[in-house]
């Protein structure tokens, strides 16, 4: 099968062979790309891939400047027309395609191949605005290794090695270069980007918590898998039930839709009290970019954190923001009080917005609210509160992902009609209800829960597990978390939402799914397994950050400031500058060694052997130094069976009693 | 002033920097102090290159952003070290050098051998005079490699090995490593021919029917074989007969006269006007003459007299006598 293969290589010359592998490289670059640019660009830029292939392959002449100036023109007023910009992220990536398949087609000089060569490194680094996995990395590292090649291939004059050597020659190289480019990944000084502001699209296409909440906003988001923070737990992990993660916070209401209550510039902010009991649980988080600024903390967060880069600011609802979006995967350490009372004492007049509704919205909701007011005059905010949830518990209430649309009146239709929903529906409905009764309520949304991966420790809490809870207040208490969604679906706190809902499996999966659900299987483990995986890929190569640098250098440089971890990387350097001068000398066959050894004796009386002479001529020009007879004759025994041994064909056994009887000689000779 | 000064800073730096001196003897071994390194126009762009990917990795803030262009650039310094290496711990000595005449181009062969367990692929050398080195080779692991230069010579005399410079970008083309060597070498120049050829002088006696300065025409026999016959001499149809393998001998065509008209190329004979350099030119292109016709000539150039004889060794002797005259002092 090799053979057709090996006079298909022979029967391409030389520089046709070179033109195809940078070709190659050049795809390999470009082909991940394809995944995103619009389809008349990649279909352009194989075309040209293609073109050029025939060229080579045919011997043909490149297309002339008068035919590739206006092509490349039409090409840039593409881009232009499709993205409406030249610059930006994407456009600039698409123009960068294009014109290294353009600049294939115009190679005339060794100078143009270096252009060519040393662009496909910057479409390369380009890849990552895309995809950053492991994945993508290990396919990155393969492509560079055969664009090295294409360029080590173009240096040759005349033996040219066979492609299989070359590549080799290259991965050598890459090996040659890992440590260093270690050592500059680890200690080079970091800077916190960006220079300058990035184009618009830089982070597009972000899902998350928005700061309104109208029905299905939020089940919109449970089928994202898509990773929103990470968290390591430095002192105990709390209770599945306690893990709220606070993030926006939503007061007014329009019949339809919740948003933040907006705060009137110039107002003076509130003093809001908080009495925080117990230990601070302290973690860290590892939040993705959202492109939003508002952050979801653990409830409820200690005053003062503060995020790397940003400048962080708190509302009186105890929502935490940055003044500019989280465009990058940000780490910063947090503390909360999981037992906190917010907010208590405060006047009852200053809690009046927090009872407002719209007028003439959901009028049988409002009659509910009066009839359970009029049932128990004297009860207390919770023991109504509690009414409302044991209602949404025994009254057949569904919790589903697909709720049926609502009309105008929509917390009506809910309560009555439908009684099924998401947890937007159960708090906006909740919170209604409340300040219907004259309780101050509010919807708070954020995350709840998280997946622990046994693996590594960390808590993966994911877009799936956004939520919508509610707070009511009262004087004594201040502000109290209730969960409405957990009178319906308790699982949904206890456990996560692929319990409390599970996904309808397609094409018989189901048992799948389950597997992957339950985190004892196999499948789990090995999910497990691959998620710790990226998520120390994340934390140590994607997120390498300057204060990440900076501690890591501080605890290598103390553990190398303890004598013994000292004494042992010299001892484990030492160990292996011997293996390797050990292996660089070289494994000398006896008979030379021995040889040599003469020679070196007999240079020692002025005797050295010159380069060109053989045993004969040498022991010939021995005969006149002058020494004893007994000398002479082992000299002479000596040569003569060396140049047997060297020249003639002996047996092997006699082969190794003459290198005896040699060795017996050499002192003689001295 | 200025161009005297660049001059003496040339000069300091060959000196010292490039430790340039004199020809070393025998086989040099390049070890790494002698090997220099520079980036190509092309290195420098790559660096460039690299700025523009940090940048770029910076204000994406992309970790794997970075690991490529720490990657990038540490494959350039590990190039850097493999394109020096490709010239280190070459060995070189200098090879046959044969005597060319005034204004042929002189050929030195130089051996390149290579003793390490590295493949040396497009290693270019040339002499340092002429710029940048034009010819190529390849050294693989173990074997070696003969290249030949060439020069162009002026003057008769002895002629030195210019200094060669090796030179190699192999394997990225990023670097350009070059080291200098001055071979151990020196080629006889002979003096030019002078064109166009004088005839041969006719100080012998002359064969009586006037033509033919020497009368080696009339054919007198066969001779056996004598070291030193021309081979144009030698009675091909005779030896055909008795193969020498068979004990059969090489026999020579004897012809008559020889001895006594002989050809005698004297430099004291020559008109005393005439230049020195165009005396020996004429010397030459006589004993060039003698030796095509097979005549035996005596040689005599001051102290030196030579023949009557005829042959290779007789005419070296004869053209080395003549390309060092003036110089023997020095040579």
């Amino acid at each position: 099968m090799t053979h057709p293969a090996r006079t298909f290589a022979l029967r391409l010359t030389r520089d046709k062979s070179d033109t195809l592998l940078l070709l190659t490289a050049a795809l390999m670059v470009l082909a991940p790309h394809f995944g995103h640019l619009p389809l008349w660009i990649s279909a352009g830029v194989c075309a040209t891939l293609l073109w050029r292939a025939a060229i080579t392959w045919r011997g043909k002449r490149m297309p002339p400047l008068w035919l590739l100036l206006p092509v490349s023109v039409a090409a840039m007023a593409g881009v232009y027309l499709t993205y409406r910009t030249l610059l930006g992220r994407d456009a600039g990536v698409a123009m960068l395609a294009l014109l290294l398949a353009f600049k294939l087609l115009e190679m005339r000089a060794k100078r143009d191949l270096f252009v060519v060569i040393f662009l496909s490194f910057f479409v390369l680094l380009t890849n990552f605005f895309y995809s950053q996995s492991m994945p993508t990395a290990l396919f990155m590292m393969a492509t560079l290794i055969v664009l090295l090649t294409a360029q080590q291939s173009f240096q040759y004059t005349g033996v040219v090695p066979p492609l299989a050597r070359r590549l080799r020659t290259s991965a050598k190289l890459a090996l040659l270069a890992a440590p260093l480019a270690l050592l500059l990944f680890v200690g080079f000084p970091r800077i916190q980007g960006p220079l300058w502001g990035l184009p618009g699209d830089a982070h597009a296409g972000k899902t998350g918590i928005s700061d309104s909440m109208a029905p299905g906003t939020l089940s919109s988001l449970a089928l994202s898998e898509e990773t929103a923070f990470r968290v390591r737990f430095i002192d105990p992990v709390p209770a599945r039930g306690q893990l709220y993660w606070r993030s926006i916070v939503l007061g007014d209401y329009d019949g339809r839709t919740w948003t933040r209550v907006p705060r009137l510039r110039g107002l003076q902010r509130l003093d809001v009290a908080i009495n925080a009991r117990g230990a601070p649980v302290r973690h860290e988080i590892t939040m993705e970019a959202s492109g939003k600024r508002w952050l979801a903390l653990l409830e409820l967060a200690g005053p003062d954190f503060s995020v790397p880069g940003h400048r962080v600011r708190d509302s009186d609802e105890m929502e935490q923001f940055t003044m500019e979006p989280v465009a990058q995967r940000t780490r910063f350490a947090a503390a909360a009080y999981l037992d906190y009372r917010l907010q208590a004492g405060e006047r009852p007049e200053r809690m009046r917005r927090w009872l407002e509704l719209p007028a003439g919205f959901n009028p049988r909701t409002l009659a509910l609210a009066g009839q359970l007011r009029q049932q128990a005059p004297q009860a207390s905010p919770e023991q109504l509160s509690n009414a409302v949830l044991s209602r949404f518990r025994n009254d057949s209430y569904n919790y589903t992902l697909e709720p049926p649309l609502l009309g105008r009146d929509a917390v009506d239709e809910f309560l009555f009609g439908s009684k099924a929903g998401f947890c937007e529906h159960y708090a906006g409905a909740y919170v209604v209800l409340m300040r219907a009764m004259g309780v101050p309520a509010r919807v708070v949304t954020g995350y709840q829960g998280g997946e622990m991966n046994p693996v590594d420790g960390y808590l993966t809490v994911r877009q799936s597990d956004a939520h919508a809870w509610a707070e009511i207040w009262t004087a004594a208490g201040g502000w109290r978390r209730v969960d409405p969604t957990a009178a319906v679906a308790p699982e949904r706190v206890e456990k996560n939402l692929a319990r409390a809902l599970p996904r309808p499996a397609t094409f018989g999966l189901g048992p799948l799914i389950e597997l992957q659900n339950d985190p004892d299987s196999w499948l789990a483990q090995l999910r497990f397994g691959y998620a710790a995986m990226n998520n120390s890929w994340n934390q140590w190569v994607l997120d390498y950050n300057p204060e990440r640098q900076r501690s890591f250098l501080e605890e290598l440089s103390a553990a190398f400031a303890n004598w013994r971890t000292a004494l042992g990387a010299a001892l484990v350097a030492g160990l292996l500058a011997a293996l390797r001068r050990r292996r660089r000398r070289r494994p000398v066959d006896p008979l030379d060694g021995l040889y040599q050894a003469f020679c070196r004796q007999q240079a020692r009386h002025g005797y050295a052997r010159h380069a060109d002479e053989g045993p004969s001529s040498y022991a010939a020009r021995l005969r006149i130094m002058p020494a004893g007879a007994a000398k002479h004759a082992a000299m002479e025994q000596f040569l003569t069976l060396y140049g047997a041994l060297r020249y003639g064909a002996p047996e092997p056994e006699s082969r190794t009693a003459s290198l005896a009887t040699l060795k017996t000689l050499l002192p003689l000779c001295r | 002033m200025i161009s005297s000064l660049r001059a003496l800073y040339r000069k300091g730096r060959d000196k010292w920097l490039f430790q340039l001196g004199d020809s070393e003897p025998g086989t040099v071994t390049l070890g790494m102090r002698r090997v220099f390194i520079v980036p190509t126009r092309p290195g420098l762009a790559f660096a460039g290159l690299l700025l523009v990917m940090l940048v770029g990795a910076l204000n994406y803030s992309l970790g794997l952003g970075f690991a490529l262009t720490f990657f990038t650039g540490a494959c350039a310094v590990a190039d850097m070290l493999l394109t020096a290496k490709n010239l280190a711990l070459l060995q070189l000595s200098p090879g046959r050098a044969p005597p060319v005449f005034a204004g042929e181009e002189a050929r030195f062969e130089l051996h390149i051998r290579n003793r390490t367990r590295l493949d040396r692929y497009a290693v270019w050398l040339g002499f340092q005079a002429d710029g940048e080195p034009r010819q190529a080779t390849d050294i693989l692991a173990g074997g070696d490699s003969a290249v030949r230069l060439s020069t162009p010579t002026l003057e008769r005399g002895w002629l030195e090995a210019p200094r060669v410079r090796l030179v190699t970008r192999f394997p990225l083309g990023l670097f350009r490593a070059w080291s200098y060597w001055r071979p151990d070498a020196k080629v006889l120049v002979y003096p030019a021919p002078e064109t166009p050829a004088q005839p041969l002088p006719s100080s012998g006696a002359a064969s009586e029917d006037g033509h033919g300065t020497v009368g080696l025409d009339n054919f007198a026999g066969i001779r056996s074989y004598q070291p030193g016959d021309p081979m144009r001499h030698l009675a091909w149809r005779q030896i055909a007969r008795h193969d020498p393998a068979l004990g059969g001998q090489l026999v020579t065509k004897h012809f008559e006269g020889g001895a006594v008209a002989e050809l005698s190329l004297d430099f004291a004979a020559l008109p005393l006007q005439l230049e020195l350099e165009l005396k020996l030119s004429r010397m030459t292109r006589w004993v060039l003459e003698a030796e095509q016709r097979a005549l035996p000539y005596t040689f005599r150039l001051a102290q030196h007299e030579y023949g009557p004889a005829l042959g290779d060794a007789h005419q070296a002797a004869c053209l080395r006598a003549l390309a060092l005259f003036g110089a023997e002092g020095r040579a």
